[in-house]
Parts: C-alpha cells; sequence; structure tokens
C-alpha cells in the first residue's frame, strides 16, 4: 500500500514542462486514481 | 549528406494594438463578457504606441535591426531601457505602423470584405505609394474609399467588424455569408490578417534575396490559421493566395499546418522538395496571429508591466539548391519527436537534440547555438509562464550532463554559451525556433558561428484528437567548401563504383 493508495489525483500539466501524460505514467502504479489530467500550453 | 541552401530571409511584425484591443482572444473574450471591465478600461489606457514598439530592443532583434549579442547584452527590462530612435527597417525586414497594415490588408482582399473610410484611404494610398516595396501591381488593389456612415451601417445590419484607428472607425472587415461561422467577419478577419503579414514578409525576401516575384517557384504557409467554409473548414492553400498578392506569378504552393511546429516542418518539408529537384525554390511563409494579441494582457495590467502583446509575427524563408555559398540545412540529422517518443521533457529533448546529434555524429558542444522556444521573457515572465527559453535550456543541458557531455557545474555556463535572449513575440508559431534562422545565417556567412539547431515544438492536444505534443528539429551549418552537395552517397553507391573497378580490373587482367 503506497501513500497515495485511494487518493484521487488531479493533474495539470504544462506543454515545455511536465505534459500530464507524462506525469500519469509516474502515478500509473501507485494505487492513486486520475480524476482529471490536463495539459495546458501557456506559450 | 543531402543539403539545401537559405538563400534568404525576412522578419517582420505588423504593429496592430488596436485590432488587438478588440479582437485579440483574451481582450474579445472580455468585450463579451464584461464590456464594462475595469481590465479593458486599463488595457486600453496603458496600451503602448508605435513610438515605443520600434524602440524596444526584442522588436528590433526579430526585424534584425539590432543583434542578438547586442540583445544579450542590453539593459533589462528593455521596456524600461528604450533605443533612443525608434526605428522602422532593419535587415530583415520592418515594423509595420497600424494604418498602413489596415491598407495592406485591404490589398490582399480580393471579396471586397475590407471597407475603408474614404479619407482614410486617401492618407493610406500616400503613405503605402511611398513604402519601398509596394508596387503598382499592389496599389491597384487599395480602395477608394466610402463615406462612414456606409461603414457604420454595414457594422450596425451586417455583423462586419469595425476597424479602429485612434479611437475612430477608419475601416470594418465585412462577412463572406450570411450563416456559415467559417467565412464570418471575425474568421475572415483573421485570415486577411494572417494572409497579409505572409505577403509583407514575403516582399521583404524576394527582395533580400536579390530576386524577382516571378523567380519564386513555390510557396509553404506554416501559419496557424484555417481558410475554408462550411464543407471545409481548413481547406486551405493560403499559401498561393500569399503568392499571388506578392505577385509571385510563377508559383504555386500548398500549407502545413502542425501547430507551433509547423514552421521547423515546413521548412524540412520545403527543403526536401528542393533536395530532390521537385521545386527549383521554396519560399516558407508564415503571417501573425490576431487572436495572439494581448493574449497575457490581463496579467500584465495586473502588475503594472507595459503590454507589449501588440505586434504580429510573420515570417519568410527562402531555401534554394545547395550552391557552396549560402548556409545549408542538413537532411540527414533532423528531430523527429515520434507517437512512442514519450511525453517527459527527457524523451522530448532526447528525440529533438541527442537523436540527430547522434545521426551526424556531434556532441552538444558543436552546436554553437540552440534555437528552441524564443519567447520574450518580458512578456511571459510576468504572465506566470517563466523564461520559456531558459527553461529550454537548462533542459538541453542537463540531457549533455547525462551523456557525459558537460559537468553538471557547467550548466549555467552551457546555457550562456549555447543559449539565446528570447525575442519574438508571444504568437504561438512565430517563436518557434525560426526568428533564429536569419541571425544564424548572417553569423555563418560572417564566420562567426558554424552550426546552429532550430527546434520548433507544437501543442498538439489543444485541438481534442489526442494528447501528444509533436516536435521537429534541424541543423544549419557552413557550406562545405566545395559545396553543390545536394544527394547522400549511399553505401549502394560505393559498392556499386568499387564493383565497377574490380570489374575493369578483371578485364584487364584477361587481356
Amino acid at each position: 500500500m503506497g501513500k497515495l493508495t485511494g487518493k484521487k489525483l488531479i493533474l495539470m500539466g504544462e506543454r515545455d514542462g511536465i505534459p500530464s501524460p507524462a506525469m500519469e505514467s509516474v502515478f500509473a502504479g501507485s494505487g492513486a486514481e486520475v480524476a482529471y489530467a490536463a495539459t495546458e500550453c501557456f506559450v | 549528406m543531402a543539403t539545401v541552401a537559405v538563400k534568404a530571409t525576412a522578419y517582420c511584425l505588423a504593429f496592430t494594438p488596436e485590432i488587438g484591443l478588440r479582437y485579440g482572444t483574451t481582450p474579445c473574450q472580455e468585450h463579451l463578457a464584461h464590456p464594462d471591465s475595469p481590465f479593458l478600461k486599463d488595457l486600453a489606457r496603458s496600451a503602448q504606441p508605435y513610438d515605443v514598439a520600434s524602440r524596444y530592443a526584442p522588436n528590433l532583434t526579430y526585424i534584425g535591426a539590432m543583434t542578438t549579442d547586442q540583445l544579450a547584452a542590453h539593459a533589462q527590462p528593455c521596456f524600461a531601457h528604450l533605443e533612443d530612435k525608434p526605428q522602422r527597417f532593419g535587415r530583415y525586414g520592418e515594423i509595420m505602423p497600424e494604418d498602413e497594415f489596415i491598407g495592406l490588408l485591404d490589398i490582399c482582399d480580393v471579396f471586397d470584405l475590407v471597407w475603408l473610410e474614404r479619407d482614410f484611404a486617401a492618407s493610406i494610398k500616400r503613405k503605402l505609394t511611398a513604402h519601398p516595396l509596394m508596387t503598382d501591381a499592389q496599389l491597384k488593389h487599395l480602395e477608394e474609399g466610402r463615406d462612414a456612415a456606409e461603414l457604420a451601417a454595414e457594422v450596425a445590419k451586417n455583423q462586419a467588424l469595425p476597424l479602429y484607428q485612434e479611437g475612430k472607425m477608419v475601416g470594418c472587415c465585412r462577412r463572406g455569408h450570411k450563416t456559415d461561422e467559417n467565412l464570418s467577419a471575425h474568421v475572415l478577419l483573421e485570415n486577411l490578417a494572417s494572409k497579409a503579414g505572409a505577403v509583407l514578409s514575403l516582399l521583404h525576401l524576394i527582395r533580400n534575396a536579390g530576386m524577382r516575384p516571378a523567380d519564386i517557384d513555390f510557396v509553404v504557409d506554416c501559419s496557424e490559421e484555417a481558410a475554408g467554409d462550411i464543407n471545409q473548414r481548413g481547406g486551405g492553400n493560403m499559401a498561393k493566395a500569399i503568392a499571388e498578392s506578392a505577385d509571385c506569378v510563377n508559383a504555386s504552393g500548398f500549407d502545413v499546418r502542425a501547430f507551433c511546429a509547423a514552421p521547423v516542418a515546413s521548412i524540412i518539408t520545403s527543403a526536401s522538395m528542393v533536395v530532390a529537384g521537385a521545386r527549383k525554390n521554396v519560399a516558407v511563409v508564415s503571417g501573425g496571429s490576431i487572436p495572439k494579441l494581448y493574449m497575457n494582457a490581463r496579467e500584465h495590467v495586473k502588475k503594472n508591466v507595459p503590454p507589449m502583446e501588440n505586434s504580429m509575427g510573420c515570417f519568410a524563408v527562402l531555401l534554394t539548391p545547395d550552391d557552396g555559398q549560402n548556409p545549408v540545412i542538413r537532411l540527414d540529422a533532423l528531430g523527429k519527436h515520434t507517437v512512442g517518443a514519450g511525453a517527459s521533457p527527457q524523451a522530448v529533448t532526447a528525440a529533438l537534440i541527442w537523436e540527430p546529434l547522434l545521426a551526424a555524429g556531434l556532441t552538444f558542444t558543436d552546436v554553437d547555438k540552440y534555437a528552441p522556444e524564443l519567447h520574450d521573457p518580458e512578456v511571459t515572465v510576468p504572465a506566470g509562464a517563466g523564461n520559456v527559453p531558459e527553461a529550454n535550456y537548462k533542459m538541453v543541458a542537463a540531457l549533455a550532463v547525462m551523456k557525459g557531455q558537460c559537468e553538471k557545474a557547467g550548466i549555467q555556463d552551457f546555457v550562456k554559451r549555447h543559449g539565446l535572449p528570447g525575442f519574438a513575440p508571444t504568437q504561438g508559431h512565430i517563436p518557434s525556433g525560426v526568428p533564429f534562422l536569419g541571425h544564424a545565417a548572417d553569423a555563418i556567412r560572417e564566420g562567426h558561428m558554424k552550426r546552429a539547431m532550430i527546434i520548433g515544438k507544437g501543442s498538439l492536444f489543444l485541438g481534442r484528437l489526442t494528447n501528444l505534443a509533436d516536435g521537429a528539429s534541424f541543423m544549419v551549418e557552413a557550406p562545405r567548401e566545395a559545396g553543390g552537395s545536394q544527394v547522400a552517397v549511399s553505401k549502394d553507391d560505393v559498392e556499386a563504383v568499387i564493383l565497377d573497378v574490380l570489374g575493369d580490373l578483371a578485364k584487364k587482367l584477361k587481356e
């Protein structure tokens, strides 16, 4: 059981920083549920 | 090694603050939601005049009136340390004032969409007649103008968009259809503005190349607009429309779209056509983006920073066969962000920078300058988006450390040596590496630089068809002394030559 098991995650990514698909990959085995993930482009 | 010459470049800014105040996405949305918003009043009050835009160092760097080294040494912030004298023209292009650009919109309009007020039309005719690049062929498209009342009625009754100068309506852009939203006045104004900016850059490009419009063989447009009607939104070929308005009678064209990665993708596509001999030369062009005018102005106004997103960026690049004289783009080592490459910054940087270096047998330090997103940080930092080029350089340096080609302690030095200050307007596709191509080509010609890498990245996910981003890159470098090398010699070619020689030898031994 990880620290994030059962938690819900909101992932806000940025194109030139860390995009949300990269964050989703990181949290894939954490036991948390990705409730919302989006990438924005601020430039 | 397949190589293509960069014969000439052109970079222009269309200074369009009043168009931006009404039709830039941020102010436009605010107009619709809160017409009496304090933000709109503050923005109008703090809008900068042409005199400021034409003394602002990043703008002068963009049009080639200042080098990137001069900009790097410039007192910061540049908006508080303006140059002494305004400068309209630079080595590559110009900063066109808004009234003349509205006139150029009319010149580029072949469907009577743009109407001008009579006195305004007369004053613009005088100004554009004095423009060094406007020909009679272009000026004949400038209309005589109409009564102000006629324009006001078209706005009131038929949803035309008013165009202002100093708060006074001087023209309007009409809709192209009563019910088709793809031909609404707003969409058409955006498309016409993009076309006009590209035409302006193409005219400068032809002059910079020492050619005639009829010499241009093909045009590729890489803007972010979509031209078409209800049955084919995005049908495109803005390129051919641009070529027509620039009097390039022997050219045809097409468009390439890839969000902000489109300029780099277009240059690679066009270079490939030139190498293959499919086209004698290709002009890659793009106009600017009305929606992005004052895109970050909400934060600028809030923080009392001058809102400098008042100009549309435009550019043009002419690619010709390698002549051994001009800097060359090499096609044997291109960066490509594949579907399966991954989205992490490390994966993207590896795909766009490390892999082409490997393919070319080069190290990170063999590239003098990297040109990724070259957004002006004086615009992006107050808006909360950070210093975009600097963030990119840190990522390149970090990858160089991981590959054992740079000491960890040397990251700051790497960024300084191989990086550039951002100087491009926040116009999406415009800052994406290409603004440095002109500076790089000049530095290579003058012997100050061996090689630069131009990197473009695009946010495909904004179109809601994929979560992926995209990217592409190429290197520009000094031509080989012999020059004229356009087609790579393959292993098969070498084997064939050896077999021929051995065959001849065997024949002689038998004799």
